[in-house]
């Protein structure tokens, strides 16, 4: 997807938005969104707030109160497990769909002769429902199915060796659903490199390596950290992976806020952690902001 | 060297990538019931799921969903990326922190925050469950809509604004201003955004899975069902099919496309056309 | 939203609860009943009957209904069934406190129907409607603890939670709860799988220390959540919908599940389902209507449809799970190998030293807190 190039370095486009402009778009075009938003986003989670300070009453019940047990339960070292839990899983999978997706990225990028073709092979696999294709996932770590019969037969794994409803399954199940979104960026933002002059610089006598370090990686950056984003942050909140890779047997924080709202029908606690994992995410994109910015006015 | 180590990298993810695809396709030929066993060619299960209702009617609704969401999100998102580009910054940080926010909480989250909002709706309208294909819509097209708008905006800001100042300038108003000037240079990327948008919301289920209600299915809310609770074998057919679908979509637009293209080249090409 | 002192009504229904579901099982079993009255198999020939709707939207357990029987009645009355599956009952309340309206009929455990019904999320069974229950209906399983005036509920058919392992691949022959965590722990470990069920797993972990299945005394939960916790690492999969299958493919050799999916496996492969000696959950399954429903006439058809013997045999078949209608009207139409089956209808000494889930909020809460911690482990 070529992106055109701005037109104006990044101070200049500010001192146009300052209204010195002349006319615009007229601001009023925001409010139908904003509406929406309004109606459809921040009143659901605001509701949600609300229950997190409710409390439970009977088997099913919930009452509307001010009342932050909660919030004090949720400090319990078992969820505290879970959260970090968490955590590893999404800097796994981010750090991992950057290893796998970036050198591809960079190959399209600099070497690939059919360019939209290779990207799309990409995406592809994307348009089959993600449940199908995570179920597949079981078939082909199933001890049973050709593929790891072959590795035992060979020898390169044990003969009990099964990687089925593990967290194993779930961190290759992760990866596998969230590598397009790290490709895309990072071939976004290294599409519009100048090749010749990593060229021009081995040519002088910079080893590879150095050549990357210095002229291509600061451009690629704004990709690796939109990419990161997009995989890191959904990564938080994963449910289906590993429900369906992990047989239900571990639980990330989705997973927790899911059980509250399931069988455990505990909606207050669920809300709690809820509130809780939309503060942290929150912390995590403002950096992420801090970060581009200081892109944007100090990098490539 | 580093040229032959990227292509066998590359060559090795997309098989990584494929794996699954070819097991669904493969086994959507399978003639047996059990996925690990081969029971002979067949494609029995292409017939059986096109026949059957329970995998047809919630089809239609993915689509329907989906393409109603396309087009709202693109409507919303469009507008909102034009309006930032103006706003003062003071204005534009919250706007901007909230269209983040959609797309950061985590789906599990905002599906079930959607249920209560629109149980409580019910209540206060005294309309009993308003849950179904509207409600599916709605919740949708919240995170599709900040997927236009950022993806609109970056086009926005990166194609610069001389043409619609000119515009502006010269007297057209905000509507043709946009229809003339900015609509086809923007085309691109709202149909990214919109494409994006119908493939989130076609092949979305958590927030389906709470907001449906017990009358609506999606499709992918049939398929869960029918994995989890091992009913039939058909919807691995179902999906091969649709992505064959799709696949023909591809190449159909991409040939279309280069057909214009083509003709746009050559008309070009005619002096004073 | 509302405030009710739930600890009160509960109690005391508990015990009401307990006392009865203990009479009720001595009582229970195989035995025929002092009532000799003909056996009608009347299908659906009624003066004056509310015309049945052209759907019925079903929620039901997964593979619950023999795909025979949607075809007859959808023949019969000319009305599609709908169906969508939840895998456990806690599911099942989640989904109708979330607000879902709109299933006719819903098939909650016995425990489950007391709850929906104090918080309103049922709708009285409109017995005119119902001749065959009438008639063929058992009357050991009328005026049940949780449903003493059978005004919300009619039985689907009845069971036992217990655990089925494969023969074959089993040396050992257990018959207690300690064995079964005690091979899950070792020489089975990583191929065993347990229900994806709060008040199975809990419970039967209590039965296996000696306390009630029902215990809501936290030392007793405490120990019992320990030896949860111990067993966690070892368990292949909680499933509640896909154990059957696992243990007929040989991916798991144990299973903590229900009779009637464990005399399904023994039917495929060489496999024993175990009630164990400690004791264990009786449970009945009914059917119920919910409010929200838009068929009630369809889901009451449905009810009397299934209490045809005839019907009723293609669904014991199927399900493998103990019907509710008088013995004497099976006879001839289910089949005597299964009819014989313990497995399917199980003897009475065996039910006696069962217990039927009859839990008070306050275990609830507890059972529920046990469950993070089992899941989260």
């Amino acid at each position: 997807m070529a992106v055109a190039a701005p037109r104006f370095p990044a101070r200049r486009r500010g001192a146009i938005r300052a209204g010195a402009g002349g006319p615009r778009y007229p601001g009023w075009l925001a409010l139908p969104a904003l509406g929406y938003y309004g109606l459809f986003f921040l009143a659901p989670l605001a509701l949600m707030g609300a229950v997190a300070l409710s409390e439970r009453v009977g088997h099913v019940d919930f009452v509307y109160a001010l009342n932050f047990e909660n919030f004090k339960v949720l400090w319990d070292p078992l969820y505290g497990e879970i959260f970090l839990r968490t955590l590893r899983l999404a800097l796994f999978g981010t750090v991992a769909a950057l290893f796998v997706g970036f050198p591809l990225a960079y190959y399209i990028a600099r070497y690939a002769k059919r360019k939209t073709l290779l990207l799309m092979l990409v995406v592809v696999p994307f348009w089959t429902s993600f449940l199908i294709r995570t179920y597949s996932w079981l078939i082909i770590l199933d001890p049973d199915f050709p593929v790891l019969r072959a590795l035992k037969w060979i020898g390169v794994i044990a003969d009990d060796f099964s990687v089925l409803y593990t967290p194993t399954a779930v961190y290759i199940g992760v990866v596998y659903t969230y590598l397009p979104l790290m490709v895309l960026p990072v071939y976004a933002a290294l599409e519009r490199m100048d090749w010749s002059l990593v060229e021009a610089a081995e040519d002088l006598g910079d080893p590879p390596p150095r050549a990357f370090r210095r002229i291509t990686l600061p451009l690629a950056m704004p990709g690796v950290l939109a990419g990161s984003l997009l995989v890191f942050i959904p990564l938080m909140g994963e449910y289906l992976n590993p429900v369906i890779l992990g047989g239900d047997k571990t639980i990330y924080a989705g997973n927790l806020i899911g059980l509250q709202f399931g069988s455990s029908r505990n909606w207050p606690f669920g809300a709690t952690i809820a509130v809780v994992l939309i503060a942290v995410m929150t912390l995590a994109v403002l950096a992420y902001a801090r970060l581009a910015r200081r892109e944007e006015q100090y990098g490539g | 060297m580093g040229k032959r180590l990227l292509q066998a990298h590359s060559l090795l993810v997309y098989l990584f990538l494929y794996a699954p695809i070819a097991v669904v396709v493969i086994f959507a030929f399978n003639g047996g019931r059990q996925v690990l066993n081969w029971d002979g060619f067949s494609t029995k299960w292409f017939g059986e799921a096109l026949a059957d209702p329970t995998i047809t009617e919630p089809f239609k609704n993915s689509l329907l969903i989906a393409s109603g969401n396309a087009i709202l999100a693109c409507i919303l998102g469009t507008a909102l990326a034009l309006a930032l580009a103006r706003l003062r910054p003071w204005l534009r940080a919250p706007i901007d922190a909230l269209v983040y926010m959609t797309l950061v909480t985590p789906e599990i989250v905002f599906g079930i925050a959607a249920l209560m909002f629109f149980v409580q709706l019910g209540n206060w309208l005294s309309l009993g469950s308003i849950l179904g294909l509207w409600t599916i819509l709605i919740a949708h097209v919240v995170f599709n809509a900040s997927v236009v708008a950022l993806i609109v905006r970056a086009r926005f800001v990166g194609m610069g604004q001389n043409l619609e100042e000119a515009s502006f300038d010269l007297g057209a108003g905000p509507l043709s201003t946009f229809r003339q000037v900015t609509l086809p240079r923007l085309a691109p990327a709202i149909l990214a955004g919109g494409l994006l948008a119908f493939t989130f919301s076609f092949d979305d289920f958590i927030t389906s899975f709470f907001v449906s209600g017990a009358g609506t299915t999606t499709l992918p809310l049939r398929i869960f069902s029918s994995l989890r609770f091992g009913i039939s074998p058909i919807v691995n057919a179902a999906a091969a099919m649709i992505l064959a679908l799709t696949l023909l979509a591809i190449v159909a637009a991409y040939l279309v496309l280069r057909r214009t293209a083509q003709v746009r080249r050559q008309a070009a090409l005619i002096p004073g056309a | 939203m509302k405030e009710i002192p739930w600890e009160k009504r509960y109690d005391r229904k508990g015990f009401v609860a307990i006392s009865g579901m203990a009479a009720f099982l001595a009582a229970c079993g195989g035995s025929t009943t002092a009532e000799e009255e003909p056996a009608a198999p009347a299908t659906t020939a009624g003066a004056a009957k509310p015309e049945v709707e052209d759907t019925l939207f079903y929620y039901n357990w997964a593979a619950y209904v023999n795909d025979e029987t949607y075809k007859r009645f959808e023949e019969e009355f000319g009305a599609k069934v709908k169906k969508d599956f939840y895998a456990s009952n806690e599911d099942l309340l989640a989904k109708m406190q979330g607000g879902a309206r709109g299933y006719d009929l819903v098939v909650p455990t016995g425990y489950m129907i007391q709850i929906m019904a104090d918080e309103g999320f049922l709708t009285e069974i409109d017995w005119s409607q119902l001749p065959n229950v009438e008639k063929n209906l058992d009357s050991k399983f009328r005026g049940l603890p949780y449903d003493p005036d059978d005004k919300w509920s009619v039985p689907k058919d009845w069971g036992t939670t217990g655990y089925v392992y494969r023969t074959d691949l089993v040396k050992e022959r257990p018959t207690t709860w300690r064995e079964f965590f005690d091979l899950t722990k070792g020489p089975y470990s990583g191929k065993v799988t347990v229900l994806d069920g709060i008040p199975e797993l809990v419970g039967s972990t209590l039965v296996m220390l000696g306390y009630s299945f029902n215990s809501d005394d936290e030392g007793e939960l405490e120990e019992a959540k320990q030896e949860l916790l111990a067993l966690k690492p070892h368990l292949l999969a909680i499933t509640s919908t896909e154990y059957k299958q696992m243990v007929i493919d040989g991916k798991a050799v144990m299973a903590l599940g229900w009779n009637g999916d464990g005399a399904a496996v023994a039917a495929e492969k060489p496999a024993e389902y175990v009630v164990a000696e400690e004791g264990g959950e009786f449970w009945v399954d009914a059917y119920a209507i919910p409010t929200g429903n838009e068929h009630p006439n369809a889901a009451h058809a449905w009810i009397n449809f299934v209490y045809d013997p005839e019907v009723n045999a293609l669904e014991t078949s199927y399900t493998f799970y103990g019907s509710p209608l008088k013995r004497e009207l099976l006879d001839g139409v289910l089949d005597p190998e299964i009819l014989s089956n313990t497995d399917v209808f199980p003897e009475p000494e065996t039910v006696a030293n069962l217990e039927p889930n009859s839990v008070s909020p306050k275990g609830t809460e507890l059972r529920d807190r046990i469950w993070t911690e089992f899941k989260a482990a």
